[in-house]
């Protein structure tokens, strides 16, 4: 018994790991539905933190422009606690979240009015363990 | 008995988990000794060449803002996919990768599947000389490319592709290539703009022609760090030109506040900053013209 479960637990996190890779990104890419064309990905995994220390956070930087309407949707792995929440600013601006009046959104729009560079934050709500895939797109 | 079979099982399993592990180890090919598949010592910090590298744009958005202002296909604005296989150096190999890669972007937008077999063939072999050709899924490509019903699985693969070529030389320090990748696709889709807009006067496409030019100093900047080698060199002294025609063009900021709201189920951010782009015609055709001149000096 107790080699079983060294087992279980030795062999676990590689297969957590497996899943959480080039899958999400397909996943969040289906989910476009043909609405929009992909642009880029960002995958993220991150380790849980306690409740009352800063929580981690995947920043990625891009390039929107004006006269484009983009799409960010994000992916998650469903065996891993973490919520994934994608947040765009402008600096330091917030512009937007997926995390919005207490509702967890899979996706918002962004019809872009001022070409410049960005940057995508990528969190796990309340600091949990996850690992998670955003995807941005031009809609079409 | 149960338990050997538990150890073998154990052993598979933390063989394939050691592999999915090196995301790209499978992947690795040893690159040719050739001076540019090692980056020199680099004037810009590494982090800061990829950040300026990520930020430059995707092979599809310029295509798909002329497609969405209703301009119809023309084959005169794609490169040749022809004769790749009489560039010699990785030098060029990178750069018409890039270009290709821009024009291929441009086809899908416009569900030319007919003629996109003639570019991944080509964009193949380039990636292969490269050693970058194990991220460039050719059969599946040719497969979506003939099933014209996959149109969308066509575009997300073909972009896929190159972003994984892409991250793949960054992380294996061969940046340079990288930095001519992603140079060969913005020049690329600053060309098939200017044609555009040269035949097809437009407002939203000469802004965004404007708009180019902080990404162009960017790419000054990136280019730049390789001036060590002449080849490079020559690129910047001929985007120096391009620069010195896009000098009086102004860009400004109109600061706002933006909003989140909901619409129709979906949630839709308001930005209510704008950048607003200035550019005489005198000078829209001063960069049409030079743009034309440095891009077909590269496809020749």
């Amino acid at each position: 018994m107790k080699k079983i479960l060294f087992i279980i637990l030795f062999i676990s996190p590689f297969l957590l790991k497996a899943q959480c890779n080039q899958t999400l990104v397909d996943i969040a890419v289906k989910d476009l539905k043909g609405a929009a064309s992909y642009l880029k990905d960002f995958k993220v995994r991150l380790k849980a933190q306690e409740p009352r220390k800063q929580q981690p956070v995947a920043k990625f930087s891009i390039t929107l422009s004006k006269g484009q309407s983009y799409r960010f949707n994000v992916a998650a792995d469903k065996g891993l606690p973490g919520q994934p929440i994608i947040q765009l600013y402008d600096g330091n601006k917030l512009q937007g979240s997926s995390f919005f009046k207490g509702k967890d959104y899979k996706s918002f729009d962004f019809p872009c009015t001022k070409t410049g560079q960005y940057l995508v934050f990528i969190t796990f709500n309340e600091g949990k363990e996850g690992c998670a895939a955003g995807v941005l797109s031009v809609l079409k | 008995m149960i338990f050997k079979r538990l150890r073998i099982f154990a052993l598979t399993l933390l063989t394939a988990g050691f592999f999915a592990c090196s995301e790209s180890g499978e992947n690795k090919t040893d690159a040719p000794k050739e001076s540019l598949f090692d980056d020199q010592q680099l004037e810009i910090p590494q982090e800061t060449m990829e950040q300026l590298i990520d930020n430059v744009s995707s092979p599809i958005e310029m295509a798909a803002l002329i497609k969405k202002a209703g301009i119809s296909f023309s084959k005169d604005y794609v490169s040749n996919p022809d004769k790749v296989d009489n560039l010699n150096t990785s030098f060029e190999q990178a750069l018409r990768l890039g270009i290709l890669g821009s024009d291929l972007g441009y086809l899908n937008m416009y569900d030319k599947t007919g003629m996109v077999i003639n570019y991944i063939s080509a964009i193949k072999s380039l990636a292969d000389n490269l050693k970058v050709g194990q991220f460039f899924d050719f059969q599946t490509l040719k497969k979506l490319a003939t099933n014209s019903t996959n149109l969308d699985s066509l575009m997300y693969l073909s972009v896929s592709s190159f972003n994984q070529m892409d991250n793949y030389l960054r992380e294996n320090k061969r940046t340079n290539i990288s930095a001519l990748m992603v140079t060969g696709v913005w020049i690329e889709g600053l060309f098939l703009a200017t044609q555009v807009v040269k035949s097809n006067p437009n407002v939203n496409i000469a802004e965004r022609i404007g708009d180019q030019k902080n990404m162009l100093n960017n790419i000054i900047i990136i280019l730049g760090n390789f001036k060590n080698d002449k080849n490079f060199t020559s690129l910047v002294t001929d985007l120096n030109e391009l620069k010195e025609a896009y000098k009086d063009v102004k860009i400004s900021i109109e600061q706002g506040e933006p909003e989140q709201v909901e619409e129709n189920g979906r949630l839709v951010i308001k930005q209510n900053s704008k950048s607003v782009v200035e550019i005489t015609d005198e000078q829209l055709k001063n960069i049409i013209q030079v743009t034309a001149k440095i891009r077909n000096k590269l496809v020749q």
